[in-house]
């Protein structure tokens, strides 16, 4: 019963916060997640979108809709440039509910999942800034200095926030 | 059927491929060639920057307390320091005063009304960070509304930081010097040497392993020695002259040994940045 439930309106309002959070805790804790050449990036609104997968038993929501949504504001307001995290975000989506189909998801294949989803966001992302020059890191030095981090950081907030966003999508539900 | 699908599912996959590189160097042109964004990005970028508000003062604030509580904690040695730095300053700064007000009075009478080093200043506080690793940016809470141009140099504390990226009505993006790509516009620098000789030249990419701006193409055959200061030289149009930008760390030749390649750590510590000041030049 999407339509009738709070989670109509609730989940757009978490994706915007999630999205301006990934911003605002870039920003405060730039000293140790900037620390050049180890980069973690932080992805709340991915976990936002894959965590909606994972809880999305009985309610369906037009979640690439809402990842269409995330990815042109991501695009605009934080990289400004258009045409990247438009299509990584839906993509993710889709990816994500195939691989639900396979493994029936749970608190440890969850973090699976988003271990593989958050290879294939930093990992797309490094290809399309490499496209356009905005980049001119070679791919080992991707992996280690970017992907392994921003994994470590983004499994780690997983751990820490998979059972209050439960909490956040029950009370919505 | 299932031939069918599977078709229609790798034409939908190439088309956005398609679709995906053509709007990707769009905007990369468009970034590069004009002075603001297209209205509706602009709109945009306006209305999230102000709902980033709601979230960031939050935030900010809460991130402020815990700072200002464990910057408590060092207080009193901080304090003892800087109170030997404090006279010394108040001597620079009167003698700063007396040979601004000189200065302007020669002016008036050669009849120079603005020269290279004049600019005003905008405060603006940074709202955000971009979270991503390929693009060091920041947006800050100033935009055309209040006076700020694309490639206006910025500032914080003691030393540039950056240039303004992108412009919109109440936010504007600023690239950090930190960020490496191949379209980020280049600072005119100088360096006067020991021996009093000035070196001009261009800050060419940031060493990501040491935390140094480079500066490359070096012709010249004066001596440059570790400490000696970089300023902007205020070549090429919209950055004023004598924005401190750092210290030369590391002198080398280039990989050909043709000509010197310098190492310079910049002057503000790039990855705290809360208050920062956007120099208009006057033109």
């Amino acid at each position: 019963m999407y339509r009738l439930s709070k989670l109509r309106f609730g989940f757009p309002i978490g994706l915007l916060i999630m999205l301006l959070l990934d911003g605002s805790v870039s920003h405060i804790f730039s000293s140790q997640m900037f620390n050049y050449p180890t980069v973690m990036v932080s992805h709340l609104v991915v976990l936002w979108l894959v965590t909606a997968v994972l809880y999305e038993e009985n309610v369906t929501m037009p979640l690439g809709r809402w990842a269409i949504v995330a990815g042109t504001i991501f695009d605009l307001y934080y990289t400004g440039i258009f045409g990247v995290y438009i299509f990584i975000f839906p993509l993710l989506v889709y990816v994500t509910r195939i691989m639900v189909t396979y493994i029936s998801p749970n608190f440890l294949s969850g973090l699976l999942i988003y271990f593989i989803d958050i290879t294939l966001v930093e990992g797309l992302g490094f290809l399309a800034s490499r496209v356009v020059h905005m980049t001119v890191i070679s791919g080992s030095s991707f992996l280690v200095n970017t992907l392994g981090p921003t994994l470590a950081f983004n499994l780690a907030l997983y751990v820490i926030l998979y059972f209050p966003i439960r909490w956040v999508y029950n009370w919505l539900n | 059927m299932q031939k069918f699908s599977f078709n229609r599912r790798l034409v939908i996959i190439i088309v956005c491929l398609i679709v995906s590189f053509a709007l990707m160097t769009v905007s990369v042109v468009i970034r590069n060639k004009r002075s603001t964004p297209p209205l509706i990005q602009q709109f945009g970028n306006d209305i999230v920057g102000l709902a980033d508000r709601v979230v960031a003062l939050p935030a900010n604030g809460l991130s402020g307390s815990v700072s200002s509580v464990s910057e408590l904690l060092n207080t009193y040695q901080e304090n003892q320091q800087l109170k030997k730095q404090v006279s010394e300053l108040a001597q620079t700064k009167v003698r700063d005063q007396t040979l601004a007000k000189e200065n302007q009075q020669l002016k008036q009478q050669v009849k120079l009304n603005d020269s290279l080093t004049d600019y005003t200043a905008i405060s603006a506080a940074v709202i955000t960070r971009t979270p991503s690793s390929w693009q060091n940016q920041v947006v800050i809470n100033m935009g055309s509304s209040a006076g700020v141009q694309k490639n206006m140099p910025v500032m914080s504390g003691s030393g540039l930081i950056g240039r303004v990226a992108e412009v919109n009505k109440t936010n504007s993006k600023v690239e950090l010097i930190t960020d490496n790509n191949d379209s980020a516009n280049r600072f005119a620098v100088q360096i006067t040497t020991k021996s009093g000789t000035t070196v001009n030249g261009v800050l060419s990419g940031y060493r990501t392993a040491t935390g140094q701006i480079t500066m490359n193409n070096i012709t010249t055959k004066a001596k440059i020695h570790k400490g000696d200061k970089v300023v902007t030289s205020g070549l090429g149009g919209v950055t004023p002259k004598g924005l401190y930008v750092g210290k030369v760390a590391e002198t080398g030749g280039d990989d050909y040994g043709l000509s010197t390649k310098l190492y310079i750590t910049p002057a503000t510590d790039l990855t705290d940045l809360n208050i920062v000041t956007v120099a208009v030049t006057k033109q």
